[in-house]
């Protein structure tokens, strides 16, 4: 090839030396192109068209950037590896509830957990970057596919029948043949018409095609992904997905978030049912191998409405509307929400029992218990005497000034009391602070004691509270998707091409399985004792297997 | 493709995934930060006083402006801010401006007994948020949070740490303005 600069015949453009197709008009320019090829030649139809033009205006630029397979491909790549160094630590979701996500990363996972906080990754799909990468993803699939899609659906509209004998020899399946009756050629006709082809007559030139939507196949499966693309964009949009906590303790009715105070739930009971170990079952000896195995865990709710449309803070009018059972994988669905039985939490402290004993170690009157989320001021424990609760800090963490108890939260994590007991045998009330494992007498010499007994701790279902309104946008896409790639599979676009004027020149192109072409064309030829095809591919194989 | 077709295509594809980018990443980042900022509309809201009476803060702001103050009793600098706002409440009885404290999700018991060890006869209005609907609505993080309501129901002002006294002073003005 010699190093000239080539002028394009058709516009005039100067391209650079080597150059195939016209930069600037796509014509081909270079008459060597592609002859050395014997076979499988068919160039990408109308591929001249695509982005050979000189760019213009920044969109033009941003364009051809993302039309660029390679680019398309780094940007798949760079989405699968963000992905795959999500799942290294695990995501916000799943760490311990309340906790400052920054600390816990870095205290945890130390200079990697930080660095992965501050990146983004514990949030991985709400990244700003992310996002953006998926962006660039879409804008890359629709570029790649009008570029290649438009000129491809020309080229396959116009197609002619006509072909030029250069053609006929370039293809991989070619046959010649000047021994055959007229009569034999349009029985061979017939039978390819029988076989299901779309015919294309010019004269004595022919065209059968059929599976041609085999080349739409990844344009269909493109749109599917850029539907699943929509979807998880929409998943960001205010009402359309929702995955939230809903802590409920025993007993308690709380607003279901992002209902507008328009629902409530109450957690009527909660069940943790676990598998009977002497139940004479195959299962009793992996039974006694380890702990209670849970075999159920359930929240019996009550469901309310809110008939009261008032402002923030007002009392709710519950109207109950409903009773459910909720159960793993069985929650209770309400308009477009569900509530799923998630875990549950009895780690919080509920009460605390006392009794009150003399200096002989005897019990006076009965067990008091006092709730520590909203203790009562007096416990009556027998006709002579009371006990009151002077003061009570839920999570101790000094005496004040003024002789107050200082909590530092209101959760109930580390209690204090101060009792006053009175007995009508007292000249004075007797007062002491109590802590857990520490008492000490306010009052000196005290006859009496309050002792502890026994802590009850609070059960609390943990529901998950889901709405997802792309979902079925989400599965549309998955659909259309799955069926591209069945189409683009296993459909074979076939072609065949006759030329009758001299005798018979077949040839033959399909996009994938020659073979099934192949045994299709000979069973037609062989039908009406003409040779079978010609394929080069198989020469050639011939050939280097003898060697 | 004529190059007017080709051009409307292009620009309108990438346009569009510009736009639809920049909507989704912007309702990620506001998602997260929905805080009560100066400037916003005050959210209405109804709660009841320790003393079990009911007050609502658009008929309040009808005629007075509103100062509301966060807090609960395990959280210092609310305890040491309290006396104070007592104080101003007392010296500005008579002006337009009434001081509001709402107790985030405290029983009485735990309020009782920190105005006890107070010793002093509150004049402030004391609300429950039981459920802490109203420290929901306005996005409430750390406490003490103070916020200044005018009669037009605009947040005039915001602070999140203690107040000093000429803190409370400067949100006693600008309510009034």
């Amino acid at each position: 090839m010699e190093l000239k600069e080539i002028k394009c015949p058709h516009c005039g453009h100067v391209n650079s030396p080597g150059t195939q197709l016209c930069q600037s008009c796509g014509l081909m320019i270079n008459e060597d192109y592609d002859k050395k090829k014997i076979k499988d030649v068919m160039r990408y139809d109308g591929s001249a068209v695509r982005s050979k033009v000189k760019s213009q205006s920044i969109f033009d630029k941003i364009w051809i950037f993302f039309t660029s397979i390679r680019n398309g491909v780094i940007i798949i790549a760079l989405i699968a590896l963000a992905a795959a160094i999500g799942t290294i630590l695990p995501q916000q979701y799943f760490i311990p509830i309340g906790v400052d996500p920054e600390v816990y990363y870095a205290d945890n996972y130390g200079t990697f957990g930080y660095l992965y906080y501050k990146l983004g990754f514990h949030n991985l799909y709400s990244s700003w970057w992310f996002v953006l990468l998926n962006a660039m993803l879409a804008l890359s699939i629709i570029a790649a596919s009008v570029d290649r899609g438009v000129p491809l659906y020309k080229s396959l509209k116009n197609q002619r029948a006509k072909k030029h004998p250069s053609f006929f020899r370039r293809q991989r399946l070619t046959l010649n043949s000047d021994e055959i009756t007229k009569e034999n050629i349009d029985k061979i006709v017939e039978g390819l018409k029988s076989k299901r082809y779309k015919v294309t007559e010019d004269g004595p030139h022919l065209l059968f095609e059929k599976g041609r939507l085999s080349r739409w196949g990844p344009y269909i499966n493109h749109t599917g992904l850029i539907i699943v693309l929509i979807g998880s964009m929409l998943r960001f949009f205010p009402g359309m997905y929702i995955d939230e906590i809903v802590y409920v303790p025993e007993g308690e009715t709380v607003e279901i978030p992002t209902t507008d105070n328009k629902y409530y739930v109450k957690n009527e009971k909660f069940i943790l049912d676990t598998y009977d170990k002497g139940s004479g079952s195959v299962f009793d000896k992996s039974l006694a191998m380890q702990g209670d195995l849970a075999s159920n865990y359930q929240t019996n709710i009550i469901f309310y409405e809110n008939l009261s449309s008032d402002v923030v803070g007002s009392e709710p009018d519950l109207k109950e509307i409903d009773k459910d059972e909720i159960r793993v994988n069985h929650p209770y669905k309400f308009d477009n929400y569900e509530l799923y039985q998630s875990s549950f939490d009895n780690s919080s402290m509920k009460s605390m029992t006392f009794k009150l004993v003399d200096s002989n170690d005897k019990q006076i009157g009965e067990e008091f218990t006092v709730d520590l989320k909203d203790p009562d001021s007096d416990y009556s424990i027998d006709d002579k005497t009371d006990i009151q609760l002077r003061a009570f800090a839920p999570d101790f963490l000094e005496i004040g000034k003024k002789g107050e108890l200082l909590s530092q939260s209101p959760v109930p994590r580390n209690p204090a009391f101060i009792f006053q007991v009175n007995n009508e045998t007292l000249e004075t009330p007797e007062i002491s602070l109590l802590q857990i494992q520490n008492t000490d007498e306010i009052t000196p010499n005290n006859e009496f004691k309050v002792k502890f007994v026994s802590m009850e701790n609070e059960i609390a279902t943990v529901l998950t509270l889901k709405k997802d309104l792309t979902m079925h946008m989400i599965g549309i896409g998955f659909i259309i998707f799955l069926l591209g790639v069945f189409i683009g599979s296993y459909i074979n676009h076939r072609r065949i091409w006759i030329n009758k004027e001299k005798g018979l020149s077949i040839a033959a192109h399909t996009n994938k399985n020659y073979y099934g072409l192949k045994k299709e064309l000979n069973s037609v030829l062989n039908e009406h004792g003409v040779d079978s095809v010609n394929d080069k591919d198989e020469v050639e194989h011939n050939d280097r297997m003898k060697g | 493709m004529k190059k007017r077709t080709r051009n409307i295509i292009r620009i309108s594809t990438i346009l569009a995934i510009v736009v639809l980018t920049g909507i989704t990443l912007w309702f990620n980042f506001t998602k997260d930060n929905a805080t009560t900022k100066v400037g916003d509309t005050a959210v209405d809201f109804k709660l009841k006083s320790l003393d079990g009476e009911e007050f609502q803060l658009h008929e309040i702001t009808k005629e007075k402006g509103v100062i509301i103050n966060f807090w609960g009793t395990w959280c210092k600098p609310c305890r040491e801010e309290m006396p104070d706002l007592n104080q101003a409440s007392i010296e500005h009885n008579d002006d337009d401006v009434t001081i509001i404290t709402v107790n985030v999700s405290e029983k009485p018991q735990q309020i009782d007994q920190f105005l006890r060890g107070l010793g002093e006869d509150m004049n402030l209005t004391m609300l429950l948020d039981p459920n802490r609907s109203v420290t929901k609505a306005y996005n409430i993080g750390p406490l003490p949070t103070t916020i200044a309501v005018n009669k037009s129901n605009k947040i005039v002002k915001k602070q999140e740490y203690q107040l000093t006294k000429e803190d409370i002073e400067s949100f006693i003005e600008a309510v009034q303005e």
